[in-house]
């Protein structure tokens, strides 16, 4: 029986408190990367419940499942096959050596495979069907973290960032019992290097430490048992393998169980522990509602995900929709991250997305670049994002966005740097209107969505120099609004 | 009152009368005026020829350098057995003694060798060593080899630790992204590429000044609070909370991009630097330090050392990159009179594997040499050349732990306990004159 909190009650709209611009554009941007004033009206005439039904309704499928044609294109790619699919088919039929022989051939243009995946995921982020399912890709992509530097394959982070996408509101258990099988991430934590003779802790460490129970939950002991259990699980290309002569079929103490265990029974144990749906729990609500979390509504948000045997869907839309979620304290007091400030300016402002080059440059200096995280733990977000270089690249990005020159790292398709470029004119051309206030805060409405101070809106006011009328001088005050500390933030 | 006076001077003298009337003070003002009650300008901003704060330059070789063909142990006939086609001629070498030399593109360093500026520490590692560029790498920023997740670097640490206030001119280093060695878990120091990036893009500076500058309606800071000294980060988690850090951070890099483009402006190199991130890299910290910033360590980096094939070619190109560099950075000091202030040294993730491979290269390795530069070093080779036939996996065994480096520099240079910064005492080395 859960554990109920006043503020995982549902969020009910009032004459006091009603379902207003502000509240429909903190949902679009919460639960995807910010709406345009077409969707934020919308979903304010749907009403919080209903909007929360149309975000939830995607497919517990891959990309590649709901689309043939909606998939990273590598067809630019010299001696590449089209797609990952087209890949996938050629090593079918193929002995082990053909295969490696095959492999090794693709690494020579492995790094541009992965950044044209990364480039259709920021695409698809903006633009794709489900900006729900790809916001919490993102957020599985920082939690089950792997990277594709040590020029990783290329194929194994698709297919990783495909399992994050069929799993991104699916059942927790299977998910953490499909991740520890997922070639990307027995590479990355070096599970393939974990044989009976020589256990590697890695995988089990960062299992208990990162993926479900955080610090203090499990013993130093625990983790070289659980260790042992994972013993021989590898992977052979893109398949998992379990290499039985690697096991150890040894008996193992774990968390005060004794027995033969195997990876998915230490699954099991752990999430048998209340710590670990009270973990998950808290890493939703930090990345999608604050960092403030009192413990007691963090139990109750556990006690949901248990109840439901780990669907994840029952807890995630208790916090969409509840009061916790709708706080004024919480309303625009999230930094953004790199890729919501970008995707979400292109989105904002009606633009194509530009060359993937130049993105991925601001990306870089930003501290975000996707299918990169810098580390087993993923990106620490928060303050952590600015710093006096970053706050200038994320304006100065802003700026090009909206219409201005900007210049931006290059890198070649190797990642390294190739010295700075002008971004290519993004073509932005603002609407107009007739009086200066009527403008700014129309655009003051799109792009923050929340009020500003009164005197910012007096310089803005006055930057139009009386002339609300001509495009440039709109652009120009389109270009102060994201170049404003309340632009950081969501 | 006189607080806010001070602040308004400030404000006007860089020509951003604007933000006097802000109730949002940068960080490091914030600091300083409790700090000191010395005018707030000579504390952000040294002399010029101030001789007061000792500075620290850190130059990181990316990549893995191969330490026998920077220090090379020409002398040793194992040398010339494992590297029958990369190896250096001997009549090359730039001889130290009858068994050590210097790669033969570091003549303007051998210089600085032969006059008692320089030192080499050999055989410099630590235990089990990794072999990953990028765990290895994590490992010298961080500074603990156990440590699996590593949030902060030595460098960070040391100025949580021993610098007052945030203020992240402390700091300076010259890329894109913050080193991790830099990252402090309180301190985040400045980090460009280059100066002219360094700044604000748009069109209109003036009034993105004023929208950066706080919201003099909503003030989000009561007056009294900028009488407290910030502690550990604060994390508000309300949009004001919010908003109040990203107006100081915005104020913070305003105030120090007009000082470092006004500084490189200024400079004028004694000599020439060579072309390329690097030689521009120290060619701005020149500037800054001759701008008397109050930065008290630097940090650049040359790229390029992963020369697992071909070698020659390249490392002897990135030789001379090095060489020319640090000596025109020195040249700078010498002219600026501020060559006692400063140090430098040198590192990399790792060394090579003393036996080539069949590509004309090398691979990754493990102990390797260090660099110091600087006229108050007790100069010349310290610890011994490790062993090229008492191989570990057929890398170079180390004889002297990195962490008693940082610890010296940290000690003795930097004046500051290293204990608190590396988890545990490590002996400094005797790196200074008496």
């Amino acid at each position: 029986m859960a554990r109920s909190h006043p503020l995982l009650q549902p969020y009910k709209p009032t004459a006091d408190d009603p379902f207003d611009v502000i509240k429909a554009t903190h949902l679009l941007n919460r639960a995807g990367f910010g709406g345009t004033p077409q969707e934020i009206d919308r979903v304010q005439k749907m009403g919080p419940a209903a909007a929360l039904e149309m975000l939830f309704d995607f497919p517990e499928a891959c990309a590649d499942e709901q689309s043939r044609t909606d998939v990273p294109d590598l067809s630019s790619i010299d001696d590449y096959p089209k797609d990952f699919r087209e890949l996938q088919k050629l090593m079918v039929g193929k002995t082990e050596e053909e295969r490696k022989a095959l492999r090794q051939k693709l690494m020579a243009a492995n790094r541009e495979a992965v950044n044209a995946t990364a480039s259709w995921w920021i695409k698809r982020m903006a633009f794709g069907p489900y900006p729900l399912q790809e916001k919490l890709t993102l957020f599985w992509h920082g939690h089950f973290t792997t990277s594709a530097k040590d020029e990783r394959q290329a194929s194994l982070i698709w297919n990783q960032n495909e399992l994050h996408r069929r799993m991104a509101a699916g059942n927790f258990r299977s998910y953490v019992k499909a991740i520890s099988r997922d070639p990307a991430m027995l590479d990355y934590l070096n599970n393939s290097q974990n044989r009976k003779a020589h256990p590697n802790e890695n995988y089990a460490r960062e299992l208990m430490e990162l993926f479900t129970l955080g610090i203090g939950n499990y013993t130093e002991p625990d983790i070289k048992n659980a260790a042992r259990a994972f013993t021989g699980w590898a992977h052979d290309g893109d398949d998992f393998i379990f290499r039985k002569f690697d096991h150890d079929n040894d008996k193992k103490t774990f968390m005060g169980q004794y027995g033969n265990f195997d990876g998915d029974d230490i699954i099991e144990i752990i999430l048998s522990r209340e710590a670990c749906g009270n973990y998950i729990a808290g890493r939703f609500y930090k990345f999608f509602v604050n960092d403030e979390l009192p413990p007691d509504l963090q139990a109750a948000m556990g006690d949901i995900l248990r109840d439901s045997n780990y669907e994840m869907r029952p807890l995630l839309r208790t916090i969409f929709a509840s009061k916790a979620f709708y706080q004024p304290s919480v309303i625009g007091s999230q930094i953004k991250s790199p890729i919501q400030l970008v995707v979400g300016t292109v989105r904002l402002l009606n633009l194509d997305m530009p060359r993937e080059r130049a993105i991925s440059g601001a990306l870089n200096q930003m501290g975000q670049v996707p299918l990169y995280p810098p580390n087993v733990k993923g990106w620490p977000g928060g303050h952590a994002w600015i710093n006096t270089s970053t706050l200038f690249v994320r304006y100065n990005t802003c700026v090009w966005l909206a219409g201005g020159s900007g210049q931006f790292a290059m890198m070649n398709p190797k990642g390294k740097f190739r010295g700075m470029a002008n971004g290519p004119d993004t073509g932005f051309k603002p609407s107009t209107g007739d009086t200066a206030e009527a403008v700014v805060d129309q655009w003051v409405l799109r792009l923050i969505g929340r009020p500003i101070a009164p005197d910012a809106r007096e310089v803005l006011i006055n930057s139009l120099g009386g002339h609300p009328e001509r495009e440039d001088n709109v652009r120009k005050m389109v270009q102060l609004i994201v170049s404003m500390p309340d632009y950081q933030l969501c | 009152m006189q607080k806010y006076l001070s602040t308004r001077r400030v404000f006007l003298q860089k020509g951003l009368s604007l933000l006097a009337v802000a109730p949002t003070i940068p960080t490091f003002l914030d600091q300083t005026m409790m700090a000191l009650a010395a005018p707030l300008d000579q504390h952000r901003v040294q002399k010029p020829s101030g001789k007061d704060g000792k500075i620290l330059v850190v130059v990181q070789l990316s990549g893995g350098n191969d330490g026998l063909s920077t220090v090379v142990p020409y002398g040793d006939d194992a040398y010339h057995r494992a590297r029958p086609a990369i190896g250096l001629d001997k009549k090359e070498i730039l001889k130290i003694d009858n068994y050590l030399g210097l790669h033969p593109n570091l003549a303007p360093l051998k210089k600085m060798y032969d006059s008692g500026e320089m030192s080499i520490i050999q055989g410099v590692g630590y235990p089990n060593p990794n072999r990953s560029h990028f765990r290895s790498m994590d490992i010298w920023h961080g500074g603990d080899p156990q440590k699996e997740v590593i949030t902060s670097g030595w460098i960070g640490r040391y100025f949580d630790n021993a610098c007052t206030g945030s203020d992240p001119h402390v700091g300076v280093s010259m890329g894109g992204n913050l080193p991790l060695a830099m990252q402090g878990d309180r301190v985040t120091p400045l980090s460009f590429d280059r100066p002219e990036n360094y700044r604000y893009n748009g069109r209109d500076k003036e009034n993105y000044l004023k929208l950066n500058q706080g919201p003099t309606s909503q003030p989000t800071t009561k007056p009294s609070k900028i009488a407290t000294p910030v502690q550990k980060k604060v994390e508000p988690v309300t949009a004001s909370g919010q908003l109040d850090f990203l107006h100081r951070t915005a104020m913070d890099a305003q105030v120090s991009s007009d000082d470092i483009l006004r500084m490189t402006q200024q400079h004028r190199p004694a000599g020439e630097y060579p072309g390329g991130e690097f030689g521009n890299g120290l060619r701005t910290i020149a500037a800054m330090i001759g701008g008397g910033l109050s930065t008290r360590v630097y940090y650049v980096s040359l790229g390029g050392f992963d020369t697992h094939a071909g070698q020659r070619g390249r490392h002897d190109q990135l030789m001379t990159q090095l060489a020319q560099g640090i000596s025109a950075f020195w040249a700078d000091m010498k002219q600026q009179e501020n060559d006692d202030r400063v140090l430098m040294m040198s590192f990399s993730e790792f060394g090579r594997r003393v036996e080539q491979n069949a590509s004309q290269g090398t691979d990754h390795g493990a102990a390797a040499p260090m660099f110091l530069f600087g006229p108050k070093l007790h100069a010349g080779v310290l610890s011994r050349h490790p062993s090229l036939t008492d191989l570990d996996q057929g890398d170079l065994k180390y004889n002297t732990d990195f962490r008693n480096v940082y610890a010296s520099v940290l000690q003795n240079w930097l004046e500051t306990p290293s204990k608190p910064i590396l988890g545990q005492q490590f002996k400094p080395m005797s790196i200074l004159k008496a």
